[in-house]
């Protein structure tokens, strides 16, 4: 569960938020220093504010998506959430208050402290000063004025050159630094100036020269550039001359520095004044700006401080999640504090380590167990013998295919029934459950049977073994039955003993049978030519008998040795309607009805053709045999047939003769059976050893419409198979 | 003011109806830009100032009022990074001195220093800019041509600290012309 990204993306978090909040703070400590006048930071008041702005729009749009965070996962129900959502609560809660009761008192006392700035008394006395520095200049304004006045009637003469003459002990009279005199038009008539160098007056303003025109006097107070102060004069001479007089005086240096500085004083108040609300609105959105940094810092420390106490928890809950769902595996990271959370999450992992060992423990067993269990299963499907399994009562626990095989059932359709229910459902199997009953309730660990079940296609004997089986101690046995289907097995050790009799047999009667016949022979050559005619007829026919009988008898010993006779196959590949058509031409034209029809033209077979002759031989013989006093018709044919994985060629042989008795059909095939008068009963014999050394199979079958049918069937040879080798020509699958 | 009838080069004159004086803000009312006969480009501006009555308040309770106004040359269609051909910024000071009931016109970059008995008067000389030489025409690329672009505006930022995020975000103290702007060929 621990994520090295993760962590490493909240330590970039918290570091951000952190120097996010540290830069504001900052920030707003400079604001505070551009509000108290400092004038270093006067300029960068307003990108402050603005940087501090965005700032705190970053911490309340971080402050709103941790909120939307926690609101979704308490909408959800996610693990830890309804703690996380009391913790903020509370921390924020406990953070909010103090904080909003410092700012409301602040606020309040920042505001009655600029107020107190203001007072009705200081206003009073500050609008005092400036109205006595106003009379006490205007005082002065009309000194000077009365004074220009009176340097104008002093003027006698007021010829050009005689003022001229006359300003400059005017102006020195009078203490100006420059004295002007003007027409009416506004010709400049005389000039005197402290400096010499100064050759035009002051020029008037528009203002004083449109007063002059309206016939007033003019006299101002003007601030000069270097903080000094002087009054400007213009006056008007009464008199025919129509002068005027233009004097500037310098204020009185103690006179010009009391009113600047109350002017100053009186200026810095009124502007203060005029901006009280301001000032408060400055100081009010400095302070508002702490108190929202304040609120959104702490609110976010309370998500922070939630998170991190609430992270082990909602971990540990998911991991208990998780292992509910089967995945124990799941660790939760431990908190770096060593505290009593870091102990729970130690603890927690230490519980899942060992439930995870456990079930890993029993996983292993749980698969060698079914390991076992399949590699039984396989034993048991691979085996020839049918394995079953019973419980006490007699039901069917387990069954391998075999069983299904040898006792002709399906063995999903066995398991789980009673044992009886089998005799319902097959009667052939009646004998079965009557013996393996008996053999249950034997007293005994365990017992041997043979048992012998007759079915519609002839008998089936089934070996049965049976042992006890105890699974518990207290429950009660069951059983197991292992049982081989050994039916061929004795019809082949019946085989093997028939033709040790045939041999034997032969063996016996051969010997004397050439003596016999030799000694008839001399007996009719030597006696019947010395013989009266009526005597040598007698010998003639007594002696033919015999030559007749043994040669007879000869035929049948030879096919009783033909029988006995160990196999000398030499296949070779044939193909089989090839060989067919070859032997069907011996019976062409002749007094049989022989037909055969090709329907596995180029099918080849792994085949000795001599004795597979011999076979097509003994079944055209056999079916043209089948009537004596009717001529029978015989028909053969071929034909391609898919069967069990395998290509293979079936060869039919039908005749309409008598047929098979019902009764014998199962036993055509053993030796000496025969419903013909002269068959040794041997034919079918050999021909069903013979289609066995090539590994196929032969059944006999009535038609319907009459009739007998043979149906041979032989595997067809692989494609690209050599011819095999004689040695192993005589192996064959029994039929 | 140099002769025009030898080396006028270019002799422009933008005069705005009078009606349109009325509503209150800064409006460059006159602009001539003239060839001198030392091969100088001069301007002469005449600029109207009228203000609201906020900033008419602050003015009488003695709040300074600095007036920028910014002349710029540049190459037509210069990109953002090329320097400007030439540049001024005049800045005008103007208060209210409540003793002797005058008007203070103080330009920060001459010291030139004027009083006046009425504010209309202090406002008319603050806005009367007289040949004003911008660049010598040698400087220039002849086959060029040159925009000349005039600004003026109420600096906020010299305003006093708490009267700032007011006049930042206050209709009533948005005083600015409609830049001036036109092209040359020296």
């Amino acid at each position: 569960m621990a994520n090295p990204s993760l962590n490493r993306r909240r330590r970039t978090d918290l570091f951000a938020t952190a120097l996010l909040v540290v830069l504001l703070l900052a920030s707003l400590h400079m604001m505070s220093g551009a509000v108290q006048r400092s004038e270093a930071l006067d300029a960068w008041f307003m990108p402050l504010l603005a940087f501090t702005v965005l700032g705190l729009f970053a911490l309340v749009s971080l402050v709103g998506w941790n909120l939307w965070q926690l609101l979704r996962d308490y909408r959800r129900q996610a693990a830890g959430s309804r703690l996380n959502v009391r913790l903020v609560l509370m921390f924020a809660t406990l953070s909010l208050v103090p904080v909003g009761v410092v700012y409301f008192y602040s606020l309040q006392f920042l505001a009655r402290g600029i107020d107190g700035w203001f007072d009705v008394q200081v206003d009073s006395a500050m609008e005092d000063a400036l109205s006595l520095s106003k009379v006490s200049l205007d005082l002065h304004k009309r000194e000077k004025l009365k004074l220009t006045h009176n340097l104008l009637v002093s003027l006698e003469d007021t010829s050009q050159t005689a003022l001229a003459l006359a300003i400059g002990g005017l102006r020195e009279t009078s203490g100006a630094f420059e004295v002007a005199l003007f027409d009416r038009k506004g010709k400049v008539l005389a000039l005197s100036h402290r400096n010499p160098d100064v050759l035009t007056p002051s020029p008037p303003t528009a203002h004083m020269i449109q007063q002059i025109q309206e016939g007033k006097d003019f006299v101002s107070l003007v601030p000069l550039r270097s903080g000094m102060m002087v009054v400007r004069v213009m006056a008007i001479d009464p008199g025919p001359g129509q002068l005027v007089m233009q004097a500037i005086y310098a204020v009185p240096e103690n006179l010009s520095s009391l009113t600047r500085r109350v002017q100053d004083a009186y200026e810095s108040y009124r502007e203060r004044a005029y901006l009280r609300s301001s000032i408060k609105f400055s100081f009010g959105l400095t302070l508002s700006l702490v108190l929202l940094l304040g609120l959104f810092g702490a609110t976010w420390g309370a998500f922070y401080t939630s998170r991190q106490l609430v992270r082990p928890i909602k971990q540990i809950a998911e991991a208990t999640r998780e292992i509910a769902e089967g995945r124990y595996d799941v660790r939760v990271p431990i908190p770096r504090v060593r505290d009593e959370l870091a102990f729970l999450v130690d603890s927690f992992n230490q519980m899942t380590r060992r439930i995870s060992q456990a079930r890993n423990l029993a996983e292993a067993s749980r698969r060698e167990l079914a390991a076992q269990h399949r590699y039984l299963e396989t034993v048991l499907g691979a085996l020839s013998s049918g394995v079953m399994a019973l419980d006490a009562s007699g039901l069917i626990q387990t069954a391998n295919p075999a069983v299904g095989t040898i006792l002709r059932l399906p063995v999903s359709f066995m398991e789980g029934r009673a044992l009886k229910e089998l005799a319902q459902l097959d009667s052939a199997l009646t004998q079965f459950v009557d013996d393996v009953c008996e053999a249950m309730n034997a007293d005994t660990e365990e017992g041997r049977v043979e048992i012998t079940l007759y079915r519609e296609d002839g008998r089936q004997v089934l070996l049965c073994q049976r042992s006890s089986l105890q699974l518990q101690e207290d429950e009660a046995a069951g059983n197991v039955l292992v049982f081989d289907d050994v039916t061929e097995l004795v019809r082949a050790q019946r085989d093997a003993a028939w033709g040790e009799v045939a041999r034997r047999l032969a063996h016996e009667i051969k010997n004397p049978l050439t003596p016999i016949q030799l000694s008839a022979e001399r007996l009719r050559r030597k006696y019947l030519p010395r013989m009266e005619a009526a005597e040598s007829d007698v010998l003639d026919r007594a002696t033919n008998t015999i030559v007749q009988q043994v040669e007879a008898l000869k035929a049948m010993v030879n096919e009783f040795s033909d029988y006995a006779r160990p196999s000398k196959m030499e296949p070779r590949p044939v193909q089989l309607d090839a060989l067919v058509g070859e032997v069907m031409d011996l019976y062409a034209g002749g007094e049989h009805d022989v037909s055969f029809s090709r329907g596995a033209e180029g099918a080849t077979i792994e085949a000795d053709p001599l004795r597979l002759r011999q076979v097509l031989h003994n079944l055209v013989k056999n079916a043209l045999e089948s009537r004596s006093e009717v001529k029978t018709r015989v028909w053969l044919r071929t034909r391609l047939v898919q069967r069990r994985g395998r290509q293979w060629v079936d060869l039919e042989v039908e005749d309409d003769g008598a047929g098979f008795d019902p009764s014998m059909i199962d036993q055509v095939f053993e030796p000496y059976v025969t419903s013909k008068k002269k068959g040794t009963g041997l034919g079918l014999a050999i021909v069903k050893r013979i289609v066995g050394e090539h590994g196929g199979s032969i059944r006999a079958e009535n038609r319907s419409e009459g009739g007998a049918r043979m149906v041979i069937s032989l595997p067809l040879r692989a494609p690209g198979k050599p011819a095999q080798d004689k040695k192993n020509s005589a192996e064959g699958e029994e039929v | 003011m140099p002769d025009v009838w030898r080396a006028m080069l270019l002799w422009l004159t933008l005069s705005l109806a009078a009606g349109s004086a009325q509503a209150a803000g800064l409006e460059f009312s006159k602009v001539t830009i003239t060839l001198g006969e030392d091969d100088r480009i001069y301007a002469d501006v005449q600029i109207q100032y009228r203000l609201t009555p906020a900033v008419r308040e602050a003015l009488d309770n003695g709040v300074p009022l600095t007036f920028v106004t910014h002349v710029q040359m540049r190459r037509a269609g210069a990109w953002l990074w090329e320097k400007d051909e030439a540049e001024y910024r005049i800045r005008s000071v103007l208060r209210h001195r409540p003793l002797s009931g005058l008007y203070e016109v103080r330009n920060l970059g001459t010291e030139d220093h004027q009083v006046f008995a009425t504010r209309e008067a202090a406002q008319r000389y603050m806005g009367r800019i007289r040949d004003l030489a911008i660049i010598e025409r040698s400087l220039l690329d002849s086959t060029q041509e040159y925009l000349v672009r005039l600004e003026s505006y109420l600096d906020v930022e010299a305003l006093p600290l708490p009267l700032r995020p007011q006049a930042y975000f206050s209709g009533e103290w948005e005083l600015e012309a409609e830049p001036w702007e036109w092209q040359i060929r020296p």
